[in-house]
């Protein structure tokens, strides 16, 4: 009839005779098989263990569950002939389930309330990040006022991998930049016979906006990462509590050359994006717009004076700023799981990124206001 | 000696270099059936590399590894569903509770009903001492003890013939440690489980181990607790020399004579 059992009606009482191999790996046979027996006037139901073979704890579970629902149905349950090797699996069982408190209410989904919580999230990350904004602050002025030999040269390292290490793949970036800007701009001006002008173009756009937005961009997706991966990593392997209770701040130690480090290294970064930029825009000019190198240089020494230069390389500290700051405060901020690392690092990306063309934005209205 | 035991791993001719250094050459090892086996040695010895080698985590340099008469391949899948291992510090998942880590082999390898599923992982979580409170918590809010009840149960989901324990007592006070011992001891006789364990702590080696497996010279010594303790290699006897070895021998004859 079924693999696992045979099932004997004798007046009153269920015989059901085990067989083959009553183990994890069956157990939805297993399930199917116990269900399909039907009672019918019976009293008494007796399982025997003739022909058990491999038994183990999933398959005890499962016989002793369906015979806690026969006696739900009131008739008297018992397992006979077991020997003591089989029956210890199903007096584990028996033990357990004696000991085995349901808490109410344990498995099942916790209500949401979307507002609410939306709501409290939002004030609780409101205050951390101001706090911790104004905690980083304040370490930064101190760390500068009071410079260690630590966080020097710690800094000159981070000027290094966040600067330097970065530079081939900034000027890649923006000397294609300047290479569809000069395209793009050509295109048009083409209509009134003002190429010459696509210099103009490319230059502003370049120096006023593009060699720092491009590089932070870039820095932001490097360095920022970087910086929440490592100290992440770091408060999981209680390698900054080490760091306090050996009397070494960590914001001293770790926060402060990531930020200065990157205050320095971003604005010297602009300069490299910015003549790659140029570059771009030139080596097109020569190549297919006959704009030759010379008369190129010529159109740039007329159209751009300091203040354009200085307009891109004032916002680059702001910009490594908010980089550095919320790299190493996401960072600061992973407790618990690898899970919650991965997602404070893209945060940290996202948010740096987010913060970056806002504070750009805020900079062109101002600097348009004042004229500079 | 050997004789008239089944082996249910065999180890033959391993060898393991790493750079300069050979860590284990030419080493042979068979665990019997329903035997707990420690393994010991000095730091350096290759206790983790051997652990790793068994478990197909390292890729020996030599050597035929079998397990269940399945060989061993270097990351290739194994025995899965017929050993569990318990990793020092737990290695349960993070970013899941304990409920969901002792569940997540049995949703890996079969295709039980979510209920079914839930049911059997309430069970081992119970079985190692944990209780439902303990099943909805994250690793990271447990103690170190209850982490690594948590972590045996994970081993035990898919009912295992072969339980591997790296350090299984290894930062745990002398009571969790006693208490995990006697876990141990309790599974293995309830389960017909084969118990292969690296372990430092003499007391576990006394009061839980069949049989012991010193690594000594790139090689391996196997042999019962009492008659180890006579073998002439000065590591043994340094080791089974020293004051809280004798200690611990002292008092588990002690336990056997009561």
């Amino acid at each position: 009839m079924s693999d696992y059992l045979t099932v004997q009606r004798e007046k009153e009482i269920l015989k059901i005779e085990l067989k083959n191999n009553w183990i994890f790996r069956n157990l939805n046979d297993l399930q199917h098989n116990l269900d399909n027996i039907e009672t019918n006037a019976e009293k008494r139901v007796e399982f025997r263990c003739g022909g058990l073979k491999d038994f183990d704890l999933a398959g005890a579970w499962i016989l002793y569950e369906r015979a806690m629902d026969f006696e739900e149905l009131g008739l008297t349950a018992d397992f006979e002939g077991f020997r003591a090797s089989h029956f210890k699996f199903l007096q584990h069982i028996i033990d357990i389930a004696a000991q085995k408190e349901y808490i109410p209410g344990f498995f099942d989904p916790q209500p949401h309330h979307p507002v609410r919580d939306g709501i409290r999230t939002l004030g609780k990350n409101t205050i951390e990040a101001v706090d911790s904004v104004g905690y980083i602050a304040r370490a930064v002025l101190n760390g500068i006022k009071r410079p260690s030999r630590l966080v020097v040269g710690e800094t000159i390292r981070q000027v290094h991998a966040t600067g330097v290490a970065a530079i081939p793949i900034v000027m890649m970036v923006c000397f294609l930049m300047g290479i569809v800007l000069a395209y793009q701009s050509a295109r048009q001006l083409e209509q009134f016979g003002a190429n010459i002008f696509m210099v103009d173009l490319v230059a502003n756009s370049i120096f006023r906006e593009l060699g720092v937005l491009l590089a932070a961009i870039m820095v932001a997706g490097r360095s920022g990462s970087a910086f929440a991966a490592a100290l992440g990593t770091m408060k999981l392997s209680e390698e900054i509590d080490a760091l306090r209770v050996m009397g070494l701040n960590p914001n001293q130690v770790l926060i402060i050359p990531r930020v200065l480090g990157l205050m320095i290294a971003l604005p010297l970064l602009t300069v490299f994006a910015n003549a790659a930029g140029l570059l771009g825009g030139a080596f097109i000019g020569a190549t297919v717009l006959d704009i030759n190198w010379l008369a190129f240089s010529d159109r740039l020494a007329l159209t751009i004076d300091t203040n354009d230069v200085l307009v891109g390389l004032t916002k680059a500290p702001v910009f490594a700023f908010l980089i550095a700051v919320t790299g190493t405060l996401r960072g600061m901020q992973v407790k618990g799981s690898a899970e919650e690392l991965g997602r404070l690092t893209t945060v940290a990306v996202v948010q740096s990124i987010f913060l970056i063309i806002v504070a750009d934005s805020l900079f062109t209205v101002i600097y348009a206001r004042i004229g500079f | 000696m050997t004789e008239g035991h089944e082996h249910i791993i065999r180890i033959q001719g391993l060898v393991n270099r790493f750079g300069p250094v050979t860590v284990h050459d030419g080493l042979h090892l068979g665990v019997r059936r329903d035997e707990i086996l420690g393994l010991v040695g000095g730091s350096g010895t290759g206790k983790s590399v051997l652990l790793r080698s068994i478990l197909g985590l390292h890729k020996p340099n030599e050597g035929q590894i079998e397990v269940l008469g399945q060989p061993i391949h270097y990351l290739e899948p194994g025995p899965h569903k017929n050993w569990g291992v318990l990793f020092q510090d737990g290695a349960l998942l993070s970013g899941l509770t304990v409920q969901e880590n002792v569940e997540l082999p049995i949703a890996l390898h079969s295709d039980l009903p979510v209920e079914t599923r839930r049911e059997l992982a309430v069970l081992k979580i119970f079985m190692v001492g944990l209780d439902l409170t303990a099943a909805g918590k994250y690793p990271n809010e447990l103690s170190g003890g209850m982490r690594k009840r948590a972590s045996l149960a994970r081993a035990l989901a898919l009912e295992p013939k072969i339980l591997f324990l790296d350090e299984p007592t290894a930062g745990l006070d002398p009571i969790s440690a006693t208490e995990f011992d006697g876990l141990v001891n309790y599974l293995k006789a309830n389960l017909d489980l084969t118990v292969v364990m690296v372990t430092h702590d003499v007391d576990t080696l006394f009061g839980v181990c069949d049989r012991v497996a010193v690594l000594v010279n790139k090689g391996i010594i196997v042999d019962t607790l009492e008659e180890i303790v006579k073998h002439p290699d000065p590591w043994i006897q340094e080791y089974f020399g020293d004051p809280r070895a004798v200690r611990a021998r002292r008092a588990a004859k002690q336990r056997a004579g009561n």
